[in-house]
């Protein structure tokens, strides 16, 4: 992209990433996701940018377009928990029913449900986005995952990795993102994976998710930029992305053959 | 007698692994003589004068030589795991070389760098007289899972040293910082202090930013790799240990050589880069740690090489090449931020593997700072290979680092990658662990370096 003239700046929509305690809650390589966002909206001639929402920080949340909540260490997810509780639950919510997308991984995706019971059988609320709820499993699901979507995706699946002891389990009616084909998913037991409702989106999947999963990442920048009146975005090249979303799946499968 | 059977099947394993060309056989003879005789590392360490044991995230095996060396000079015989597999069984097979058939060790000192994970094995089976924490930094969340399950694993293996063993801190890490104020016996704390090379400001893949008291943001009025640097809690909490051993002076020259000024000692090593400052500031702690004279120490530091595969060189038509390993967020900003500024290095090939010692989880890429090779100048070679050469293309992609097509196969890599570099110019090579391994067999067959036992 050349050096924009002054009109040109003016006129470029913009397009804003909301990232939930990003100091904290980053723990998987989730910068991936963040700059497979900002990078996928500036190619096609959005003026794109982060607000960073760390612990105290509300103002701007209204502008958000795709809101990125990851994951965290367990000491990181105890510092953020009662100002998610406290501030942002309410601000988040209003956004998303007005159409605001947004993307949670692990430690984040968790949050969203109704509870997190531990171990020991303590439950901690969760923001109640989503009708959902987690358990902490008595080991840890590791590895590559392929995943089959019916969003209408091209190609269908999605390839991540996934490291969590958590067991999300989605109420009757609630749409998971995919089914596994290798990996353990949502709980291990009924082979489901994530989940999208509206316009939010919930995985165990990093890897980073979206660098190798550019179809996805347009869902969710489309689903955002729906309110805003734009309905189609133009094709970028992606034959890098799914090269490597392609290397990952053949290898995964054919280790499973 | 147990033990002399554990070292002759150990020894046999260690011969037939290399005769057979199956590697250097540096740990399988381990498992061998651990089955056979379980205290068999307990038994042969009982021998030795004393031992020193490094670990952390990052540097132990530099570390590691620098601490031989002045071991060395005594002079001493020593046995270490020189050849990184620090592990029980890695630990292990090494005594097991370095002893006779009588199951005694014929050496007077030991220096073993070992994994996080196995630090209370290796506390309760060699009863070391010193144990050098480098750092902590996010690494291999596949396998370990969190930084907090690390460190308090280090703390519990540091609280079981025996009477005359010695904790040597990185006063510098804030999570090491904080394994050591817990402890019962004060440890020795080293550091940098040099804020002229001070990084601008914390990286991203910084993973201790609150103070564990009060959970308020650390401020750092310097900092060095990583979240390694001068950090205080701001409602006075906790705050970076005073040092009993810090460096002060840091005069960095290029990626070959570096010295600093160590109790009113200069230091000078052949080694670059402020990550090495950190491994030869352990070192010389570490032989405080055991009452080592600092001009003696000094002279000793002087005299080491890099390891292999850590800023190891070699000439392959006509171009200089450098090998840097790089296994984490932490180091590969270290790494690239060295190359680049200390190096001015312009010609990379990037090899990311994702094989169990690499970690299987690739996430952390996104977590380095790639994008400074796209600021730093428009005569940039960049070629990704590896295992993940995909994944590495498509990092550098979004950071808008303009790079090579991927090439999974290392060795038309490494020719693209001499290709593009000018006769009498440098090339860069970052690998990650089994990366590394993969290179110097390759190195080894064209003849362009020796083989890792025999360095």
């Amino acid at each position: 992209m050349g050096p924009p003239i002054l009109g040109y700046v003016t006129t470029r929509r913009g397009f804003t990433v909301g990232w939930l305690y990003p100091d904290l809650m980053n723990i998987y390589g989730d910068r991936g996701n963040i700059l497979t966002l900002l990078r996928r909206a500036e190619w096609r001639g959005f003026r794109a940018r982060v607000l960073e929402l760390p612990k105290g920080t509300v103002e701007g949340m209204d502008d958000v377009d795709v809101f990125f909540f990851g994951g965290g260490q367990d000491r990181e997810q105890a510092l953020v928990y009662d100002d998610l509780l406290e501030f942002k639950a309410l601000p988040l919510g209003r956004a998303v029913a007005e159409g605001a997308a947004m993307l949670a991984v692990c430690g984040g995706y968790q949050l969203l449900g109704h509870y997190y019971q531990t171990a020991e059988g303590d439950r901690f609320p969760g923001i109640g986005l989503l009708d959902l709820h987690t358990e902490a499993g008595p080991t840890r699901h590791i590895g590559n995952v392929v995943v089959d979507t019916s969003l209408g995706l091209n190609p269908p699946t999605l390839v991540g990795f996934e490291n969590h002891s958590g067991r999300t389990y989605l109420s009757d009616g609630l749409k998971p993102l995919g089914r596994v084909r290798v990996g353990a998913g949502n709980n291990g037991q009924d082979g489901t994976e994530g989940v999208v409702e509206q316009t939010v989106f919930g995985t165990y999947l990093h890897g980073s998710l979206l660098p190798k999963n550019p179809q996805l990442a347009d869902l969710i920048i489309g689903t955002a930029l729906r309110r805003r009146g734009i309905s189609d975005l133009e094709p970028l090249d992606d034959r890098l992305e799914l090269d490597a979303h392609r290397r990952v799946l053949d290898r995964e499968l054919a280790a499973r053959r | 007698m147990r033990t002399a059977l554990a070292v002759a099947a150990g020894k046999a394993t260690g011969a037939l692994s290399r005769l057979t060309r199956r590697g250097g056989g540096t740990t399988f003879p381990g498992d061998v003589a651990r089955a056979i005789d379980p205290d068999v590392l307990r038994n042969l360490a009982a021998n030795l004068q004393g031992t020193v044991v490094v670990t952390g995230t990052n540097g132990k095996t530099t570390t590691s030589r620098l601490i031989s060396a002045l071991l060395e000079g005594l002079p001493a015989t020593v046995v270490a795991n020189r050849a990184g597999a620090n592990l029980i069984f890695g630990a292990t097979a090494a005594a097991v070389a370095a002893a006779g058939l009588d199951g005694r060790l014929r050496a007077d000192w030991g220096v073993f760098e070992i994994d996080e994970a196995t630090l209370p094995a290796a506390v309760d089976e060699i009863r070391p007289r010193a144990v050098v924490v480098g750092n902590l930094f996010r690494d291999q969340l596949d396998r370990y899972g969190e930084l907090e399950t690390t460190a308090r694993t280090i703390q519990r293996a540091l609280e079981e040293l025996p009477k005359d063993g010695v904790a040597v801190l990185n006063a510098d890490d804030p999570r090491v910082g904080e394994i050591g104020l817990g402890l019962q016996r004060k440890p020795l704390w080293y550091g940098l202090d040099d804020p002229r090379i001070s990084l601008p400001g914390l990286p991203h893949a910084a993973d201790m930013r609150t103070c564990p008291r009060c959970a308020s943001e650390l401020e750092f009025a310097a900092v060095y790799v990583g979240h390694d640097g001068y950090y205080r809690c701001p409602n006075g909490d906790f705050q970076r240990p005073a040092l009993e051993v810090a460096a002060t002076a840091i005069d960095l020259e290029g990626l070959d050589r570096l010295s600093v000024t160590l109790e009113g000692q200069r230091v000078e090593v052949q080694l670059g880069g402020v990550y090495n400052a950190y491994n030869v500031t352990a070192a010389f702690a570490a032989g405080r740690a055991l009452g080592l004279k600092p001009a003696y120490i000094a002279q000793r530091l002087a005299t080491v090489q890099a390891a292999f595969g850590r800023q190891e060189r070699f000439d392959a038509r006509g171009r200089r090449c450098t090998i840097l390993l790089a296994k984490n967020p932490a180091g590969f900003n270290a790494v690239l931020q060295d190359a680049i500024r200390l190096a001015r290095a312009q010609h990379f090939l990037v090899a990311l593997n994702d094989r169990i010692a690499d970690g299987t989880d690739v996430s952390w890429i996104w977590d380095v700072d790639f994008e400074v090779l796209g600021q730093a100048g428009s005569d940039m070679t960049v070629v990704p290979t590896g295992v993940r050469a995909y994944d590495m293309a498509v990092r550098l992609k979004y950071g808008e680092v303009p790079a090579e097509a991927p090439e999974p196969a290392l060795e038309r890599a490494l020719d693209q990658l001499l290709e593009a570099t000018p006769q009498g110019g440098d090339a860069y090579l970052l690998c990650t662990y089994t990366a590394m391994l993969d290179l110097r067999a390759l190195l080894v067959r064209r003849g362009w370096v020796r083989p890792y036992w025999v360095t």
